[in-house]
């Protein structure tokens, strides 16, 4: 019974944070600022530095 | 969950004032000031309430979901697919489209929105991860040697009876959608084309195709290319390229133009027998009548189900409107057609809520709109929250597209001879089709649609690049104004978002409703703003 209860605790501890982190995340904006600011930006200049097969 | 009730009213009540609709009707803000100006990045998400908050954020978790689920099919492949498709990095923006679609939206259409959403996002990628997995530029899989690639116009349905074979649309992926999610991605493409000496007032969605093709960025698997002559003969002319640089046998199903014609159907119907013909002859398998049955019966569900939407449509208690059946549909038609099954189940679960509501006499936005409109003509792809913009904005409720009038006819599950009689009907009635392309009689029909589901306002996307639709605007207009309906022509490049920007269509709309409707809009805010480096 203490372990299943230990358990249960664990249980509502990590989802707890589980929860906090990612609405954090969803409140904020967070994902989208760091896609637009950090890794488009990234990407874009790989792309631009590629080397295409460009014909018709 | 009678227990919460209580809470979650004290919660709101102390929060309103974050809620930008809230904020909009009380003076004290609105719907645009939350974000960044010109990049469209929010500062923070929209407060909707307790449970229309929790609601989005668990689409949220599922959308993130859905992209997990493409990502474990093929880490290494999805990875390399990032690297090597400019196109692929713009799904990374779909968050962003989410959210600009949801915007305002509250109780039943934000979940049934939502709905139809999640059904594209997961049904696309679990599809796009498909064929990056088997995409021959990264060394193809086990099955890339089963997967029919088509020209999008064309849809699916007639190709699932080949049992264990995989039809998947040549552009849907990494042209068209992309267009709705990241309004600069296809302009690099377009002037990849016009590079190479294609004229810059081409229409920009066949421009932006032949870039793709020129710039080597379509994705490659499959025996063979399947092309069509649909929608339009522009759409003809990039298929060339798509089949010149593909290098594999190829195959153009050519659709008959003017489809209302009953001697046409029998012209669809004898190419789409030779397309038949032509796949079992590379493949080497046997057309299985069993099998398309099996899908057709699922697309006549989908369309019985579309058909019962359109009643509720008609009345003031639907909760689904705007661009949310517009984009389903559209994706439904050009990439699913009766091949994936979830967009069943999600219909079944849409058409009941739909019932419900109406059994419930619901109102949708609180009543708060005051146009029932028809969004008619070649979209700008670019700008896909237009429908939200327009309800937030002007209180334009969009009530039906022209994407959602596709095929509808049944398919017969009994007998082979009726079944491609039905067949080619339902493949000739495609996207822009049924009421694009396809002489005067198609296009004058959008006056008799808007009065179907008792629109009080009509507006045609001008699609300024299109020679064939240029010619159809003074038409229109006379036709119109003859008949004395409120009509906006709302001018866009389709695929290119330099050409006519979202805020020149914006201030065009503006000019409409204060200069010619004398009316005031609902949010300020959303009246003027810079949104150039948005997605």
């Amino acid at each position: 019974m203490k372990s299943i209860l230990k358990f249960a605790g664990k249980l509502t501890a990590i989802g707890t944070i589980a929860f906090a982190g990612t609405f954090g995340i969803y409140m904020l904006n967070l994902e989208n600022k760091l896609i637009y600011y950090v890794v488009r930006p990234i990407l874009n200049k790989h792309y631009n530095a590629q080397v295409r097969d460009r014909r018709i | 969950m009678k227990i919460l009730d209580k809470p979650i009213r004290f919660l709101d009540e102390k929060l309103r004032h974050f809620d930008p609709v809230w904020q909009s009707e009380n003076g004290t803000g609105g719907l645009r000031i939350r974000y960044n100006d010109k990049t469209g990045v929010a500062k923070y998400r929209e407060w909707r309430g307790m449970r229309d908050t929790m609601l989005d954020y668990a689409y949220w978790l599922k959308t993130w979901g859905a992209l997990s689920l493409m990502i474990v099919q093929a880490p290494v492949k999805i990875v390399k697919a990032l690297l090597e498709y400019r196109w692929f990095g713009s799904y990374l923006g779909a968050f962003m489209m989410l959210d600009r679609l949801m915007e305002g939206l509250r109780g039943e259409e934000l979940k049934v929105s939502h709905m139809q959403m999640h059904t594209v996002v997961s049904s696309m990628t679990q599809k796009l991860g498909f064929l990056l997995k088997n995409d021959e530029r990264f060394g193809g899989g086990p099955d890339t040697q089963n997967i029919i690639q088509y020209t999008e116009t064309i849809g699916p349905l007639w190709l699932t009876g080949f049992k264990g074979l995989y039809p998947l649309p040549l552009q849907t992926y990494s042209e068209f959608f992309v267009s709705y999610i990241d309004q600069h991605v296809l302009p690099y493409y377009i002037d990849v084309a016009e590079s190479f000496g294609l004229p810059a007032d081409a229409c920009a969605l066949c421009a932006s195709e032949t870039g793709l093709t020129f710039d080597d960025a379509l994705p490659s698997a499959g025996k063979v290319l399947i092309t069509s002559n649909m929608t339009c003969n522009a759409s003809e002319s990039k298929n060339m390229f798509e089949r010149a640089r593909a290098g594999k046998p190829d195959f153009a199903v050519a659709m008959a133009m003017l489809h209302n014609d009953p001697e046409g159907h029998t012209y669809s119907r004898k190419n789409l027998e030779e397309g038949i013909a032509f796949i079992e002859e590379h493949y080497g398998v046997k057309y299985d009548w069993d099998e398309f049955f099996k899908h057709a019966e699922w697309m006549n569900e989908q369309n019985t189900i579309e058909i019962e939407k359109w009643d509720y449509f008609r009345t003031e208690h639907s909760p689904l409107n705007g661009a949310f059946e517009i984009i389903y549909r559209m994706y439904e038609w050009q990439a699913v057609n009766g091949t994936d099954y979830k967009c069943n189940k999600n219909d079944r679960k849409v058409i009941e809520r739909m019932r419900r509501c109406y059994e419930s006499k619901y109102i949708p936005f609180d009543g708060k709109y005051r146009h029932r409109a028809i969004l008619w003509g070649p979209a700008a792809c670019y700008y896909a929250d237009l429908p939200t913009w327009l309800r937030n904005c002007w209180g334009i409720r969009v009530i039906f597209g022209l994407e959602c009038s596709m095929g509808h006819n049944m398919i017969n599950t009994e007998d082979p001879d009726l079944a491609m009689d039905d067949l080619a009907i339902f493949t000739e009635k495609n996207v822009m089709r049924n009421v694009g392309t396809g002489g005067w009689e198609t296009q004058k029909s959008m006056f008799e649609w808007g009065k179907l589901f008792n629109c009080d306002m009509y507006m045609i996307y001008d699609n300024i690049a299109c020679k064939g639709m240029n010619g159809f605007h003074g038409l229109m207009e006379e036709c119109a104004t003859a008949m004395g309906f409120k009509v906006v022509f709302v001018p866009n490049d389709l695929h290119d978002s330099r050409t006519v920007t979202r805020q020149d269509i914006r201030t065009h709309i503006n000019t409409y409703m204060t200069v010619v409707m004398g009316e005031e809009p609902l949010d300020t805010t959303l009246l003027e703003f810079d949104d150039s480096e948005a997605y």
